[in-house]
């Protein structure tokens, strides 16, 4: 496979996938934010600053007479001189599926393309200041079609991997931060704030879409060391860094066409050790101070993954 | 012969009710100057469908113009969510637009394609020929068949091939011919577009879309499939490949996705199942070719290139050429690659090389020419000269060397101005210009605000050269959508049709496959 289409396929999923969280996170941040508004006292300023902070942005500028809430959500979901907006991200990510049309499937292509023109179309933008739900479930319901799609129609082999590694790598980053943002609130809470901290806990298994698969397994109320412990360990559900991370290793070892305990290069080392960290985890260790610098560490490894990747594969 | 009835236009027989006044969609529809394909002209001045479109016409006057334009409505969104157009960027935004379609079919007849596929393999064999002899011996300069003067000092004659053999004598294997139909619907040939020709996608992708939103319309016709194209370019494909290679591996060579041909590149390759390569995809090293792959270097052996002769090597033409692969034509001219097409054709399809075309299927094949060149002069020649410089205000002058639609005069839509500069320029270089009379392109109904209304097109079937010479069922035809214009580029608003050729019913002249 091309060195140059591998890349491109790397990144379509990658900026498919940042879209998807970015989209939810802007929705689960706008129910969070209704449901907080009579009990906290600045609950806007608190809940969406949160989420600029998880994203590292900072806040957009005011456009004149509008609001600070609108504004943010219309810089996160639809302005294009935002690089990491929702519109963006579809966009770059299907420029990439664009400069490689012939090596995926004609209907990948047409699933992202309808993605994009939906997104554009001016009716959805426009319903966005009154409630970004429509925009953002579209969007994360057109990159579930294009996996899916993705899923049936192209072979699985070298190519097929490289769009795993983009969407996975992504998504465990992404998990890891959204606990990393988080993780302030387990030493603040109290018994009286037990309402609130199951609303924001849920929100962030929701940013997951762990929420119902986290109530099938623990019965009762949301409790934050079994979320932290369940986004970072379960083997089985999807979205839990550790399921990524096996994910990226059997993917990685399918490219390299050897056995998975004959990979002896720097990337698959990487990525074995740090599941191996995960597969392992002392769940004593993840209380506050243990729990920000292991999450910290994490990322950098998985920014590590990335690197080690393009050199190895001369992805550009 | 039904050949025969289709040229003179003469109505159909067997019709009970023939009409005169034109009804349904086809309401105020108006025959002009030029041939109608759909209808012929009774002695009565009536119109009446030509026999072939007859099922057609009847199916299109049941149908509502609310029906049709929902239909319109389908085959535009088909072709947005499908990608399927040509990008014109502006800043970093790229605007993307689709070629508009028109669902309403052009119809050809067996023997009439019968006589067009003849007209065009006799035609792209006497190119191949004389391509093939002025990179070599150079005869037909010697014999004053062709002046040699217009070739060696021809913008697209490359010198530095004269004297290269190239992979089995073929330097066109991909030829997109235009044709347009004379008032009396004579199949003439425009330009042989013998470089980088493009097109065929939209011919393929105009079947698919058609077949989706307007099945019933196949009921009435056995259309012959256009499907195998792609098969069959990759057939030519390894036809060309170094012969010591067992399993040769064949790219496509794209200038990338901002080039407005792109979705065609794409297409093509995907369909052929071979890599879309671009120029930073491919290396040169000791005269091979490689391209960069996960696992290293892979080894390539034939390129399709969708890049202009110009942009393929900056070691041998443009240095600032940033598309193309540094070494590639010394690779090519060692042997251990072929390219597709072959450098150098550009002299095969000037305009100034066009007036000759006639006289090398009698040079080279001892045939005379099945398709017939529009009539041109050459300003060159003092006898055509006073006749071009009287006449500029009816004829289509064109700049010889050029391609493109640049350096044209088009004599009827032209100002005194202009008439004057160009009198200049061809006194001053007659030898840079040829003229010729403005033809009404044929008409074709045409759904236009609600209605049909007759509109200009024009014809380019693909040809492809290779182990035999294979003319594709089908073609790209090209509608000038503007009311009386006859200019159908794409950039200009320009749509295309479905091209339908119709499959021989007669056992005697229907050839075995």
């Amino acid at each position: 496979m091309l060195s140059r289409v591998a890349d491109a396929l790397f990144w379509m999923s990658r900026y498919l996938e940042r879209a998807d969280h970015l989209a939810r996170a802007v929705d689960v941040t706008f129910q969070l934010d209704l449901d907080l508004h009579g009990v906290l006292a600045n609950p806007v300023e608190f809940e969406w600053n949160a989420l600029l902070c998880m994203l590292r942005q900072s806040p957009p500028q005011l456009r004149e007479g509008e609001d600070p809430v609108d504004a943010v959500q219309r810089w996160l979901l639809l302005d294009t001189a935002n690089t990491g907006s929702v519109m963006s991200c579809v966009n770059r990510s299907r420029n990439n599926a664009r400069s490689i049309r012939g090596s995926i499937s004609p209907s990948m292509w047409r699933e992202l393309n309808k993605l994009y023109w939906r997104l554009s179309d001016a009716a959805l933008p426009a319903r966005v200041a009154e409630s970004p739900h429509d925009f953002c479930e579209e969007a994360q319901i057109g990159v579930l079609l294009f996996h899916g799609v993705c899923e049936a129609t192209l072979i699985h082999d070298e190519g097929w991997h490289f769009i795993q590694l983009g969407r996975y790598l992504e998504r465990a980053e992404k998990v890891l931060r959204i606990l990393d943002s988080k993780f302030g609130l387990l030493e603040r809470a109290g018994a009286a704030d037990l309402p609130i901290s199951n609303l924001q806990w849920g929100a962030v298994l929701k940013n997951c879409v762990a929420y119902e698969a986290y109530q099938r397994l623990y019965i009762s109320r949301v409790e934050p060391e079994r979320v932290v412990e369940f986004l970072l360990t379960n083997p089985e559900f999807p979205h839990s860094v550790r399921f990524c991370l096996t994910q990226i290793l059997q993917s990685l070892t399918e490219i390299s066409g050897r056995l998975p305990d004959r990979c002896d290069d720097e990337v698959v080392r990487t990525v074995g050790r740090l599941l191996n960290d995960l597969v392992y985890l002392d769940g004593a260790e993840l209380d506050g101070e243990g729990l920000h610098s292991f999450l910290g560490n994490s990322l950098s490894r998985c920014a590590r993954i990335g690197n080690l990747l393009q050199q190895q594969y001369a992805l550009q | 012969m039904m050949s025969h009835q289709l040229a003179d236009g003469a109505p159909h027989s067997g019709t009970n009710c023939p009409l005169s006044a034109q009804e349904g969609l086809f309401a105020g529809y108006e025959l002009g100057a030029a041939y109608d394909e759909m209808f012929g002209v009774q002695a009565n001045g009536g119109q009446i469908p030509r026999p072939h479109y007859q099922p057609l016409h009847d199916r299109l006057l049941q149908t509502s113009a609310e029906d049709f334009r929902r239909r319109k409505a389908m085959t535009d969104l088909s072709m947005r969510q499908d990608g399927v157009g040509f990008t014109v960027y502006r800043a970093e935004e790229g605007i993307e637009r689709v070629w508009p379609m028109d669902p309403v079919p052009r119809i050809i007849p067996a023997a009439e394609w019968r006589q067009i596929e003849e007209g065009l393999t006799q035609r792209i064999n006497a190119l191949n020929l004389f391509l093939w002899d002025v990179y070599h011996e150079q005869h037909i300069l010697r014999d004053g068949v062709v002046p040699a003067g217009l070739v060696l000092q021809g913008a697209f004659f490359r010198r530095e091939f004269v004297g290269v053999n190239v992979p089995r004598r073929i330097y066109i294997h991909v030829c997109g011919t235009d044709l347009i139909r004379a008032a009396d619907g004579e199949y003439l040939v425009l330009e042989d577009n013998a470089r980088t020709p493009s097109g065929v996608s939209y011919m393929l992708q105009n079947r698919q879309v058609i077949k989706r939103v307007f099945p019933s319309l196949f009921n009435d016709y056995d259309v012959l499939p256009n499907d195998d194209y792609p098969a069959a370019l990759l057939d030519v494909l390894q036809y060309i490949a170094p012969e010591s290679v067992p399993q040769p591996t064949a790219v496509l060579l794209s200038p990338g996705m901002y080039n407005s041909a792109y979705f065609e590149h794409s297409f093509l390759a995907q369909r052929m199942g071979i890599e879309l390569v671009e120029g930073r995809d491919l290396l040169v090293d000791g005269n091979r070719v490689f391209m960069r792959t996960t696992r290293g270097r892979q080894r390539v052996d034939v390129i399709y290139r969708r890049i202009d002769d110009d942009f393929l090597d900056p070691l041998t033409f443009r240095p600032d050429s940033a598309l193309g692969v540094p070494g590639l034509v010394n690779a090519y001219r060692a042997g251990t690659v072929a390219l597709a097409n072959s450098i150098g054709t550009g002299i095969a399809d000037d305009k100034g090389i066009y007036p000759f075309v006639p006289e090398m299927i009698r040079y080279y094949l001892k045939q005379d020419p099945l398709l017939n060149n529009v009539e041109t002069f050459r300003p060159e020649i003092p006898a055509q000269r006073s006749h071009v410089l009287d006449n500029l205000d009816t004829l289509v002058v064109k700049r010889v060397n050029e391609s493109g639609g640049y350096g044209m005069l088009v004599g009827p839509a032209s100002t005194k101005q202009q008439q004057d500069d160009f009198r200049r320029l061809i006194e001053a270089n007659p030898r840079d210009f040829i003229a010729q009379p403005t033809i009404q392109l044929s008409t074709h109904p045409t759904f236009v605000d609600g209605r049909f209304e007759g509109r200009h097109l024009d014809l380019r079937p693909f040809v492809l050269c290779g182990e035999r010479v294979t003319v594709t069922p089908g073609g790209l035809t090209r509608v000038a959508l503007p009311k009386g214009s006859l200019v159908v580029n794409s950039s200009q608003g320009g749509g295309s049709k479905d091209t339908w050729i119709l499959a021989d019913k007669n056992p005697a002249t229907s050839r075995k496959t």
